[in-house]
């Protein structure tokens, strides 16, 4: 079976000073289709940098990412900003939901920047996502109007509304409360039904233990990758 | 369509941000509003009078009138003095024949401001000796039903007959009196109204009520007076053939250079070369007035651009602030698909926004200023200042704030099309 993103010897070097920081320092990865994995490390394992260079925000220093068969490691700005656009969903901890935006709106603005957009049917897009999460009865509200738990839905049904690859969660309970925690972390397990691969990056050890594969990071490698 | 699909959304943003820091957009829009306003409103203005000035050129006569007037000798020709013999009509009969580039000669002879009575009414005007040739040179004429100018039989006979302006008409005659055939004593001679010259006010476009001493407006001035023939004038006023002075008129306004030439070259040779006569033409007035727009357009069109430059850095400092504020939208706009090239978009569009919309509040505030500059021009200037807002000069104004929108935008919206998506998702 062919994993969804295949990564080997991946290297992210920054220059700090003097001095060079191994943010990744060789890592393989493969990740399946419709996997739940959660990649756990505390601050500075270079979790986040593995998150942005796979979610397309950032380049590695060295290495291969084969992604859907396609090598993607070195790919330009807007070629990366199509697959953010494309393949790719983000869940923030801080939600990163636009204040002046409306919840329909802000579940659409991933749709907006597509080729061939179109508002109307941009906006029915958004309209299902928000079903999906249950927030429905919310769409004309600002997010300031929302709670915590409301706000990550909605940032949610942002993710899903481009029938993402692959969605990215970072550390997307950090700043919810206990019961939210759980609905939350059952909305995105239960997005792998739809072959969708969710990766939860967290530094929390009982966050983590909700995925179905673990992957341990320190100092800029794979620690340990165990699947329950 | 492509790329409107692309532009629209950010127009939306645009407005939606407007909306949501009305204040600060205001105070940003206030460079724009007022260069837009300014810029408008003083082209309007110096468009609105040079307008009236080539009216006010043409009650003179037009270009194609040439005035020669009574002069001082100058300081070489003092000791000739004895031998000047002022301006007469032989000048009139020389340039007649010499100069055929002249269409018309008026001469004219002042009597001077003199009271016109009749039945008891009276009212004081300025009374001129002229022949029949003035109406073509003034640029004047008699309506139908209202008599008849001086003619050459009049000119011949030194009759005693008067013209009127029609601004003096009220002063001496009742409403629905004809004074054509009435008798007026002017100096305690008897002179037989036989015309009424037409009302300048009536032939354009402000019609003002006759009734009130202020009729006439502006162009009261022209339309009073009172003219009588030049030899009675002479004889029994002024008592020498001398003459005030000659309009003339040219046909053909092109050789009007040629016209004051030779007419300068016939006069000084009747005068034995004494140099007691000054000629004028309107072209120099005008050309004069042309120098005065421009130093106009050019000062004001600096202090409105000088406003909109202002203006423009207005903009760029607020849409930085604006994007500093908004690092976080940027890295969430980015992180979710946008290229630095949609963001560049949206933010230009922003700052288009707002530069149009200040554009617009200035075009209105501009149709305020002219209004109210009409208002204190009617009252100041004799001829009147009536500016109207054109079009092309609205669409001038507010395409050149869209422009400096633009301008000012491009900085900004580089910032945030370069701004890094993973800094700007970490920045608080």
């Amino acid at each position: 079976m062919s994993a969804l993103i295949a990564i080997r010897g991946l290297r992210k070097t920054y220059r700090m000073g003097d001095e060079n920081v191994h943010a990744l320092a060789g890592v393989d990865l493969d990740f399946q289709k419709g996997e739940f994995v959660a990649i756990l490390g505390p601050s500075g394992s270079g979790k986040s940098t593995l998150m942005h260079i796979l979610g397309f925000m950032d380049t590695p220093t060295e290495g291969s990412i084969v992604f859907d068969g396609q090598e993607v490691a070195k790919l330009d700005p807007d070629l990366r900003a199509w697959y953010r656009s494309n393949r790719v969903g983000f869940v923030f901890q801080s939600f990163n939901l636009l204040p002046r935006l409306t919840v329909l709106e802000n579940v659409a603005l991933p749709l907006l920047y597509r080729e061939n957009s179109d508002p109307a049917a941009n906006a029915a897009a958004a309209a299902v996502a928000l079903g999906r999460v249950g927030m429905s009865h919310r769409l004309d509200h600002r997010p300031s109007q929302l709670s915590g738990g409301e706000r990550q839905r909605v940032a949610i049904a942002r993710a899903i509304v481009g029938s993402p690859s692959i969605i990215f969660a970072d550390e997307p309970t950090g700043n919810l409360d206990v019961k939210n925690v759980d609905l939350i972390l059952d909305l995105l397990g239960s997005l792998i039904k739809e072959g969708i691969t969710v990766v939860l990056v967290t530094h929390d050890l009982s966050v983590a233990e909700r995925a179905h594969r673990v992957i341990s990071m320190r100092a800029g490698l794979v620690q340990e990758d165990r699947t329950r | 369509m492509k790329l409107f699909d692309r532009i629209r959304p950010a127009i939306v943003n645009g407005l939606r941000e407007l909306q949501a820091n009305k204040v600060r957009s205001l105070l940003s829009m206030s460079g724009i509003i007022l260069g837009v306003a300014s810029l408008v409103a003083m082209v309007t203005v110096v468009q609105g009078m040079v307008g009236n000035f080539r009216q006010f050129v043409d009650a003179m006569g037009g270009i194609e009138k040439i005035t020669v007037t009574r002069e001082q000798l100058p300081k070489e020709q003092e000791h000739l003095a004895e031998l000047s013999e002022g301006i007469t009509m032989r000048d009139v009969e020389r340039i007649r024949k010499t100069v055929p580039l002249v269409a018309n000669i008026s001469p004219e002879a002042r009597v001077g401001f003199e009271r016109l009575i009749i039945d008891g009414r009276e009212t004081s005007t300025y009374v001129t000796g002229v022949t029949a040739d003035y109406l073509p040179v003034a640029k004047r004429w008699i309506d139908p039903g209202s008599g008849r100018f001086v003619s050459g039989l009049d000119v011949l006979n030194m009759n005693d007959v008067i013209v009127l302006g029609s601004a003096v008409v009220p002063e001496l005659f009742s409403a629905n009196e004809d004074p054509v055939g009435k008798v007026i004593k002017l100096r305690g001679r008897r002179f037989t109204v036989i015309g009424v010259l037409n009302n300048i006010e009536g032939t354009g476009m402000q019609v003002r009520s006759a009734n009130s001493r202020s009729s006439g407006g502006a162009w009261r001035w022209r339309n009073s007076g009172a003219f009588i023939p030049v030899s009675t004038a002479q004889a029994k006023f002024i008592g020498n053939d001398r003459l005030s002075g000659l309009g003339l008129r040219i046909g053909d306004a092109e050789l009007l250079r040629d016209a004051v030439e030779q007419t300068e070259r016939t006069m000084l040779a009747g005068h034995k070369g004494l140099r007691d006569f000054a000629i004028s033409t309107n072209e120099q007035t005008l050309e004069d007035f042309r120098k005065t727009e421009a130093a106009f357009k050019l000062s004001l069109g600096g202090v409105a651009g000088i406003s909109l430059f202002v203006g423009g850095i207005g903009i760029m400092n607020v849409m930085l602030a604006s994007i500093n504020e908004r690092i976080r939208e940027i890295g969430v706009r980015k992180a979710v698909g946008a290229r630095g090239s949609d963001l560049f978009l949206q933010f230009l569009a922003e700052a288009a926004v707002i530069s149009v919309v200040g554009g617009v509040i200035g075009l209105v505030v501009s149709m305020g200023i002219v209004s109210l500059m009409n208002y204190i021009l009617t009252q100041a200037l004799p001829t009147g200042a009536v500016a109207t807002l054109d079009w092309v000069i609205m669409s001038q104004g507010l395409a050149f704030s869209v422009i400096v929108g633009l301008v000012a935008g491009v900085y900004p919206a580089l910032r945030a099309a370069k701004l890094d998506p993973i800094e700007a998702l970490r920045h608080e």
